[in-house]
């Protein structure tokens, strides 16, 4: 027997089978933890965030068209939120000191990408927020400057500034000497 | 003139309308495609960042029992007001019935509060008839009122099955 598709499990979990809904969960939440980490920096509060998405969405299921795709749906949901977050933190500067380090185990052998990557998220934590929203919302949801005005309600000339200069600032970072 | 940072940036993006130009500049300036290829390889870096890991399951909220409670629909919920209806409306009816049966008993310490709850109860009951429309026609008392109740057990009885089988269901079939 096939697995069923996300379409088949969501047009379950709209007729009410939490179940299904709680299968569509299991397939998404990694994607939408990173989408929430690569923005927050913060496992604890990725975590949240991502459990959040995850209620919000089902709570506005009806709403979702079942002929697009679930994973971009989720994954807008989830930048939304923490963009939300993000401006409810505003006030406190906090964030930036509570960003943590990626302490998960990984093999020897695989140390040296590891460092990389940890470089790259370093890089990331580093930026500003709103140009972390915007590399989000291009590199890894492959939306559109218009797409991404329209998601963060800024203007377009702004998406780009932020896009060019959060990249020239990773890129910076990232050739840096350690 | 070499390309500025938003005509490279908006051609890696695709977002740009002046694509030929900025493909020859590329072709003829060893400097700017420098920088076209450095921003490339930043694009292939993001792309390289492998996913973490959860230190918790997230679906585990929507698949155990007492997680996720559907709404059940608006007449369900409807159901317990007239259940409640129709048990008040079985009580008034039952009063009667009942205290023809309660002299029978024969304790006295027992009777003397029943006896004031029911003169209450009548004195309520006589408020309440005299409030009856005066077009109900006198029927056979006992009848209508050992058949009306019995409807509205039985009411009550199919409602209950109803709204509480009914709420229930989802927490049964797990
Ligand atoms: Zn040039």
């Amino acid at each position: 027997m096939n697995a069923p598709t996300d379409r088949d499990l969501i047009l379950r979990a709209k007729r009410g089978d939490s179940e299904a809904y709680g299968e569509i969960v299991t397939r998404h939440q990694t994607s939408v933890f990173n989408v929430c980490y690569r923005i927050l920096h913060n496992r604890s509060d990725a975590e949240d965030l991502a459990q959040e998405t995850f209620m919000r969405a089902y709570n506005r299921l009806n709403t979702f068209d079942i002929e697009r795709e679930f994973a971009p749906w989720i994954r807008r949901v989830a930048a939304n939120l923490c963009l939300n977050f993000l401006e409810s933190q505003k006030t406190s500067t906090q964030l930036d000191d509570e960003r943590d380090e990626d302490k998960s185990q990984s093999p020897s052998g695989q140390v040296e990408v590891k460092e990389r990557s940890e470089k790259i998220r370093q890089a990331l934590a580093s930026l500003p927020s709103n140009y972390r929203l915007v590399v989000e919302l291009r590199h890894y949801q492959e939306m559109s400057y218009d797409e991404i005005a329209n998601e963060l309600k800024i203007p377009l000339s702004d998406v780009k500034s932020h896009l060019f200069r959060a990249r020239k600032l990773l890129a910076e970072k990232l050739h840096a000497p350690d | 003139m070499h390309l500025t940072d938003e005509q490279l940036n908006e051609y890696v993006d695709n977002e740009t309308n002046e694509r030929e130009q900025i493909e020859l500049h590329l072709h003829l300036c060893d400097e700017c495609s420098k920088r076209f290829s450095d921003l490339q390889n930043l694009f292939l870096e993001l792309d390289s960042l492998p996913d973490l890991q959860l230190t918790r399951d997230l679906s585990t909220r929507f698949i155990s029992s007492g997680g996720l409670i559907q709404q059940p629909p608006r007449w369900l919920t409807l159901t317990v007001f007239a259940q409640a209806a129709l048990a008040l409306i079985a009580l008034i009816i039952s009063i009667p019935v009942i205290t023809t049966y309660i002299p029978q008993i024969d304790t006295n310490s027992l009777m003397t509060p029943l006896f004031e709850i029911q003169s209450l109860w009548n004195t309520w009951l006589d408020s309440l008839s005299t409030l009856q429309l005066p077009t109900i026609p006198e029927f056979p008392i006992p009848i209508i009122e050992m058949s009306s109740l019995l409807l509205a057990l039985a009411g009550i009885f199919v409602l209950w099955i109803l709204g509480n089988g009914l709420l229930l269901r989802n927490q049964i079939r797990r």
